[in-house]
């Protein structure tokens, strides 16, 4: 019997489907003779006494998830999310820059100094990158500092807001669809596929409209449904960041994929797994293998 | 859509490289043009604009400086904080191949304390015990905020529960967030201690080893180092950044001759 911790923090749940997730999670590692237990911020010192360890918290460098990622790591723990995977997917600037590295498409992409907020630098950016633009702040996550710019006024507005939290930003190529292909990848390997339906009010996943918070539809779909490219794409962009469990967004206008980012962390609490009852299981798999 | 071009950066035309070098600001596709690279970085100790300093012009606030020593290169910064243009810099070199010093992931390490402490522990650099708390705090201890936000140059110390329960409020924004805690002993003494490439200024033999047992693991060249000891032994409490408006006159020599080349790292 194996100890599989799973790292919590009652401060970023968010949903009762978080909640359920969790319960289902720890439920398929008890039923395939494993002892799982919850572990909090408190229990850090605890992880070293683990045979695995399993992030479910939202992650980021600065925050405590990060520590638990790295006293796994310290100690030869298998982690999912590992430390490297967390620097890299939580920093779009890092993450976009290793999928350039292997050569994985994306849309059309700069980063921008804060030395480089100029009027001749954005002209330049509007006129190579088209209208509208797409700004993202590095650390974002669930689409919060991600804004649509049509014009000079708005992209200096959200420039200057984004740049107060990060010395450069990403400028990018906006690619219209109706839906993000969302494809799960564990140790280089599909895991799942869903679809994201972008709400009609907005561009992103998920999105503030007049104070209320309107989310994604989501949708499993099963492997044969989805474009061979597409399952493909996700894999090399997972690989492009390491062996972990990662979330590959993919947007497939024209038949023209590209990865609109990879997350760490990927969540899997509102039906992304529906056609793929194993999830958890070979996740659970994955971690204690060693 | 664009792919990846084989290298990380994209290959500038001629016209780019020349607005590099003259400062004249360009855009980068699919890339990351810093002011610390080899193009367009003022060497160490060049006078700039914004120049604080008669001694060195060079250290002005939020400025940083690429040091070479052979093929490794030294980022000398007050601020490596993620998301900045040091951390930036550091990972430009790290994605192109090139040896650099600090690594990003020890600029991380170094500045979330129980992280900086465990790494430090497992290389046999004594550190303080320390705990995770969402609420209680013992007394006396030492505490640092766990977040965004916290500046571990500003830890609380809590001498008695309700000092405690303030600082607590104060570090974790009322329950917001976890904070560590070390337990002290009532004869502790708290100390900080300017650290330049390993090397410290008027201090006893014990602060200068373990100046050098933490320059060793996580080659920042110029971090403050805070420092619990007592009667019977010093041990490593937390690492934080150090502004170059706080190096006393020895320790600015002392960084000034690393960056002349007039001492060899």
């Amino acid at each position: 019997m194996s100890r599989l911790g799973i790292f919590v923090d009652r401060k970023t749940m968010s949903n009762a489907e978080q909640l359920t997730a969790l319960i289902r999670c720890r439920d398929v590692a008890e039923n395939m003779g494993h002892n799982a237990e919850f572990l909090f911020p408190v229990d850090i010192n605890r992880i070293p006494h683990m045979d695995a360890l399993f992030i479910r918290t939202r992650t980021d460098p600065m925050n405590i998830a990060y520590v638990a990622a790295q006293m796994a790591a310290f100690h030869g723990i298998p982690v999912i999310d590992d430390p490297g995977s967390i620097r890299v997917c939580s920093d779009k600037i890092n993450m976009y820059s290793h999928l350039i590295k292997k050569q994985v498409s994306i849309p059309r992409t700069v980063f921008l100094s804060k030395h480089d907020l100029t009027e001749k630098c954005v002209t330049r950016l509007f006129d190579t990158l088209g209208t509208p633009l797409i700004l993202k702040e590095p650390s974002t996550s669930f689409s919060l500092r991600v804004e649509k710019v049509c014009d000079m006024d708005t992209f200096f507005h959200v420039a200057r807001r984004f740049i107060k939290l990060s010395d450069w930003i990403v400028v990018q190529q906006y690619v219209e669809s109706t839906y993000d292909w969302r494809i799960g990848v564990l140790g280089g390997r599909l895991l799942y596929v869903c679809k994201y339906t972008i709400p009609q009010e907005t561009f992103k996943i998920q999105a503030s409209v007049n104070g209320h918070i309107v989310y994604c539809g989501v949708q499993s779909v099963p492997e044969h449904d989805v474009p061979p490219h597409v399952i493909a794409l996700g894999i090399d962009a997972a690989n492009a960041i390491g062996n972990g469990l990662y979330g590959v967004d993919i947007k497939n206008s024209n038949g023209d994929a590209c990865v609109i980012e990879v997350n760490d962390n990927p969540s899997i609490e509102s039906g992304e797994d529906n056609c793929y009852p194993e999830v958890f299981g070979q996740i659970v798999t994955h971690l204690l293998k060693a | 859509m664009n792919k990846g071009t084989g290298s990380l950066f994209l290959q500038q035309d001629e016209s780019t490289e020349m607005a590099m070098r003259s400062c004249v600001p360009c855009i980068s596709y699919a890339g990351i043009m810093s002011p610390a690279s080899p193009e367009n970085s003022p060497p160490p100790g060049k006078s700039t604009s914004h120049s604080t300093s008669r001694r060195n012009p060079a250290l002005h606030r939020d400025s940083f400086i690429e040091l070479r020593e052979g093929d490794t290169r030294h980022i000398i910064s007050e601020n490596y904080a993620y998301k900045t243009e040091s951390y930036y810099s550091i990972l430009r070199h790290e994605l192109d191949g090139r040896t650099v010093k600090p690594s990003s992931s020890a600029v991380l390490d170094a500045y979330v304390v129980p992280i900086c402490l465990e790494r430090a522990r497992l290389a046999g650099i004594p550190v303080c015990e320390w705990g995770i708390s969402q609420g209680y705090a013992p007394s006396p201890s030492i505490l640092y905020g766990l977040n965004y936000f916290a500046n571990n140059a500003e830890y609380c110390v809590a001498g008695d529960e309700m000092k405690a329960k303030e600082a607590v409020a104060h570090l974790t924004n009322r329950g917001k967030y976890p904070f560590c805690y070390q337990k002290l002993t009532h004869d502790a003494a708290i100390s900080t201690c300017i650290v330049v490439f390993g090397k410290t200024t008027g201090k006893c033999r014990s602060v200068e080893h373990l100046a050098r047992q933490v320059y060793d693991l996580f080659a920042i060249p110029l971090v403050t180092m805070v420092t619990v000891s007592n009667s019977e032994s010093i041990k490593l409490s937390s690492l934080s950044p150090t502004r170059y408006s706080q190096l006393s006159p020895d320790e600015r020599t002392l960084l000034n001759a690393y960056l002349h080349h007039q001492v060899f790292l």
